[in-house]
């Protein structure tokens, strides 16, 4: 079975709840302390490179006190993760208070764009860039 | 469609399809004209196996959901360093499900 529209906003507001609980727990450490202090990432615990993500939660953290060469630096990924944290209780308020379904219309749209060639491959490009330059990085 | 092509079809598929919906599929299969059958022996299933064997390596990279089909947890599981890892373990769990599962999907798309 698909995903239901319901199921959908519940596990996307749980997502978000989980989202500012870590910002919260990792928010008073010092950014050269969260990469040490919590390593949850398996590629950098086990292989001790940094997966193509690792670093955003310090970005995000660089983004919600101004510094956005900061959250360039810890990496780019940052941003969309900065701007649907802000943006999705919003978008799931206002499709359930007036019962629409605009965000989960979006979500189908987002994955059938994906899904385009010329879509995906520069995608990957850009993540696998993105990659290289944590590991030269090393965040 | 004739019922030793029918069962022949499910015996050589039935690693990559859900249990409980063999009835289903072979009811729905013998339903369906002969031009069909052409159409569904160059299907391609994936193996849940190798997708195991994907998600044990590449985990937090969520290749593996962007195999099966699901682009947008993909794309959260990637942003998300496999769910703070949480993810990653439950899909080691998990993934050979969600893989028979999106197959059968696959199939029954095709048989509606």
């Amino acid at each position: 079975m698909s995903l239901s529209r319901n199921h959908f906003y519940t596990y996307l507001s749980a997502a978000c709840l989980v989202g500012y609980g870590w910002l919260l727990l990792i928010g008073r450490l010092k950014p050269e302390e969260i990469g040490t202090s919590y390593d949850v990432c398996l590629i950098h615990h086990f292989a001790h490179i940094p997966c193509p993500a690792c670093g955003s939660t310090r970005s995000v953290l660089a983004l919600m006190h101004g510094d956005i060469a900061g959250g360039i630096y810890w990496n780019p990924l940052g941003f969309i993760m900065f701007a649907l944290l802000i943006a999705l209780p919003f978008w799931i308020g206002y499709d359930l208070a007036l019962k629409k379904e605009t965000l989960f219309k979006f979500y189908h749209l987002f994955e059938d764009t994906l899904r385009r060639k010329w879509v995906a491959i520069p995608a990957i490009a850009l993540i696998l860039a993105n990659w290289v330059w944590n590991i030269w990085k090393n965040v | 469609m004739d019922a030793q092509n029918v069962d022949m079809f499910l015996f050589a598929n039935s690693k990559y399809l859900e249990d409980y919906q063999m009835p289903v599929i072979r009811e729905r299969m013998l339903a369906m004209d002969e031009g069909h059958w052409r159409m569904l022996q160059y299907m391609q299933f994936n193996d849940p196996v190798i997708i195991l064997i994907i998600s044990l390596i590449t985990g937090p990279l969520a290749i593996d959901r962007f195999i099966i089909g699901d682009v947008g947890l993909g794309v959260a599981k990637l942003l998300t360093c496999g769910g703070l890892g949480i993810w990653v373990l439950v899909d080691w769990i998990m993934i050979m499900g969600i893989t028979r599962r999106k197959n059968t999907e696959k199939l029954m798309m095709s048989l509606y």
